[in-house]
């Protein structure tokens, strides 16, 4: 009597769980029922998954790219001077043999250093650059002449490298020293005459032969001046094209050739930009050759289409109904753009204006056609002078088989990163800041 | 010049008998194709005219000739007249701009400017540079806000942008917009298509006060409030007038079985 009872009192509450939730994917039944809904569910998680994947894979190249790039550049930042006793002797001064004077120095240190050889070794531990700094000295403080003084020279890229990475293990060194060259190193850090020091010459200088001494500084400026050229020339121009073809220009088959080349623009080749110049600023008009004012020009070229379909799109953006309610109240074409769709629009146009310029800002090859590929040592002091960019030096010290170049490269790399981030920071917040939400 | 002159600066005088506004044999075309055909329609002075009908009928389109919005459309002709105090605004002589500064207009959905609640009320003055200084500004800028009933609700918010009120609140905001730089006709394309029930009865209630001041055109879908709000009522349909009159009699005994099918629901 008492098992069926059971067993009916059981089923009621199965039936009952059931009507209960009919939404909860589960099977009371031993019979899989919902396979189809396993199914679907299945499909729904491989696609994510295979999207995290695809996310996953893209950070990690990013990651190895910037792990490469700051293990081999940060070292850049720094460099390494060698103090030594100098002595001013006052006939060497005034026939200007300061590189006499610091080799005395530098012997004696190392009095037991004799051979010609051995010599020309020890000479070249102190960078090449170390004549002019203590020439300077003693402009400034002619005092110095005739007596002795402890001074900070800044020392080889080679000897810089190798004393960087005294910590590593044999095997991870690189360099070219030789045997004696370490010995020497050692022995003066040994007797602190040797220190790390945060590499200001980088950010003041511009390229150098010697790597210890070559900076980004000229080519920033350089930079920062084609880029100004580019954006006085580009954003007007190409704010002015988007405004007239969106808002005035009659529909008809010349306005759609325009649009259609302006788009075909924005995919030319930038190499065939810096050809244009070349023939046309150059050949032609007979500009400056190697100027930020021919770079930006050529750059404005470039980031012209990329303006005009930023800005035509952000006035798109703005509804109709907008125009409308200028219309209906009076106002005239010219004041419906210009009290409205274009002050709606400007958060977009400005987004677009300053990703233009981030692509600029990154761009080598048109200016490699017109001559900016150049070994400037001085910053530009006006948009005619001869310049170069940050990424132009980049691909000139990338050329440069010296291992002091490398770690440069790499540091300028950084340099150039970082400016694109804040470019590009400045981008996202102009259009949370400033959007306009229809 | 002297014919626009004469346009803009007329009578105040509140015959309701006088006819404000006429189309002549108005057509409008959109690019070949017709979408008004002859319409000859009469608006009169400080009265709420209607027009109903199935939509794509051409209400719109003919609205927007009585203010000439349409001449911005690619490819509209327009033939016929349209006359306003009986001089035709489609003469070559005729300034677009102080024509609608003279006949206004307020859309279907609510498009304040995403400005403050000053700037909007205050643009259409501003660029017809109806006031002289500041002082004058404002006062015509509240003038207009408590017109619309909307002085109390915003007063100590001026500043704050259009956008932030609700969709009543912005439509009366547009209302306020339109009447700022002192129409004499306003036309109103669905005001209450986009509002919920009590915002609608609020613009309803407005509509009638400003029928003291104003020549109202106002297109609507609903038949209710053709009636409740309207004096004259015009029936279009496939871009024909089928019908037009008093209010009371087209909604109680139109001449046409078009119209009497329309307003009794079989199709539209």
């Amino acid at each position: 009597m008492i098992k069926p009872f059971e067993r009916r009192r059981r089923i009621t509450v199965q039936r009952i769980k059931k009507k209960k939730s009919p939404f909860i994917y589960k099977s009371y039944s031993k019979k899989p029922k919902h396979t189809w809904l396993k199914k679907r569910k299945a499909a729904e998680r491989r696609f994510r998954n295979a999207g995290l994947i695809s996310i996953l894979i893209a950070a990690l190249f990013l990651v190895s790219l910037v792990f490469n790039i700051v293990s081999s550049g940060y070292s850049a930042f720094t460099g390494t001077q060698i103090k030594l006793s100098i002595t001013f002797q006052t006939d060497l001064v005034e026939n200007d043999a300061y590189r006499k004077i610091i080799q005395n120095a530098l012997l004696d240190v190392f009095p037991d250093v004799k051979t010609r050889k051995e010599k020309r070794a020890l000479f070249v531990l102190t960078s090449r650059n170390a004549v002019y700094e203590l020439r300077d000295l003693v402009a400034q403080d002619p005092e110095l002449i005739g007596t002795k003084k402890d001074i900070w020279l800044p020392a080889a890229s080679a000897v810089s490298i190798f004393y960087k990475q005294r910590l590593l293990e044999e095997s991870q060194r690189i360099g070219k020293i030789n045997g004696d060259q370490a010995k020497w190193i050692t022995l003066l850090a040994q007797s602190q005459r040797m220190k790390v020091k945060f590499n200001m010459p980088f950010f003041q200088n511009g390229d150098s032969r010697e790597a210890e001494q070559a900076g980004i500084f000229a080519s920033t400026v350089g930079s920062f001046f084609t880029i100004l050229v580019c954006i006085m020339l580009a954003f007007p121009l190409g704010v002015a094209t988007a405004i007239y073809l969106e808002e005035f220009a009659p529909k008809n088959w010349i306005t759609s050739v325009i649009e259609i080349n302006i788009n075909n623009l924005a995919a030319v080749p930038s190499i065939i930009f810096g050809l244009l110049g070349l023939s046309i600023y150059l050949n032609f008009f007979g500009m400056p050759r190697s100027s930020s004012l021919v770079g930006g020009m050529v750059l404005a070229l470039l980031i012209l289409p990329v303006i005009v379909i930023s800005t035509r799109n952000a006035l798109q953006a703005v509804p109709q109904s907008i125009r409308d309610a200028a219309i209906a109240l009076g106002a005239t074409p010219t004041q419906v753009v210009f009290h409205h769709t274009l002050i709606y629009a400007l958060p977009g146009v400005m987004t677009g204006v300053i990703l233009g310029v981030a692509r600029a800002f990154g761009e080598t090859a048109p200016l490699l056609m017109i001559g900016m590929v150049a070994f400037i040592a001085d910053a530009p002091k006006n948009f005619t002078d001869p310049a170069t960019t940050l990424p132009i030096q980049v691909y000139l010290w990338a050329n440069n088989p010296e291992l002091g170049f490398v770690e440069k490269t790499a540091a300028a790399i950084m340099v150039l990163l970082g400016f694109m981030i804040l470019i590009n920071l400045l981008a996202v917040y102009v259009r949370k800041r400033y959007e306009i939400k229809w | 010049m002297n014919t626009k002159k004469k346009t803009i600066d007329t009578h105040t005088d509140n015959d309701k008998s006088e006819i404000r506004m006429k189309t002549q044999s108005l057509s409008v075309f959109y690019n070949n194709e017709q979408a008004l055909f002859d319409v000859s329609l009469d608006i009169y002075n400080n009265r709420v005219t209607a027009l109903i009908g199935p939509s794509g009928c051409g209400k719109s389109t003919f609205m927007r000739c009585l203010n000439r919005m349409n001449d911005y459309v690619e490819g509209c002709r327009i033939t016929g007249k349209v006359r306003l105090d009986g001089f035709n605004i489609y003469k070559d002589n005729v300034d677009t701009i102080l024509l609608r500064q003279k006949v206004g207009m307020v859309f279907q959905k609510p498009n304040p400017f995403p400005k403050s609640i000053f700037e909007n009320v205050a643009y259409g003055p501003k660029i017809h540079k109806l006031t002289s200084n500041k002082d004058e500004l404002e006062a015509l800028v509240v003038k207009s806000l408590k017109r619309v009933g909307l002085w109390e609700e915003v007063a100590d918010r001026l500043s704050s942008p259009g956008t932030s009120l609700s969709g009543g609140q912005q439509q009366r905001l547009c209302i306020a917009r339109a009447i700022a730089t002192e129409p004499e006709v306003i036309l109103m394309d669905e005001p209450c298509s986009a509002l919920d029930p009590i915002a609608t009865a609020r613009i309803e209630e407005l509509i009638a006060e400003l029928e003291q001041r104003y020549t109202i055109v106002i297109i609507t879908h609903s038949m209710q409030q053709a009636e409740r709000v309207s004096d004259q009522t015009a029936f279009f349909h496939m871009g024909k007038i089928i019908e037009s009159g008093n209010t009371e009699k087209i909604f109680n005994d139109p001449d046409n079985q078009k119209t009497k099918d329309y307003i009794g629901g079989k199709f539209g």
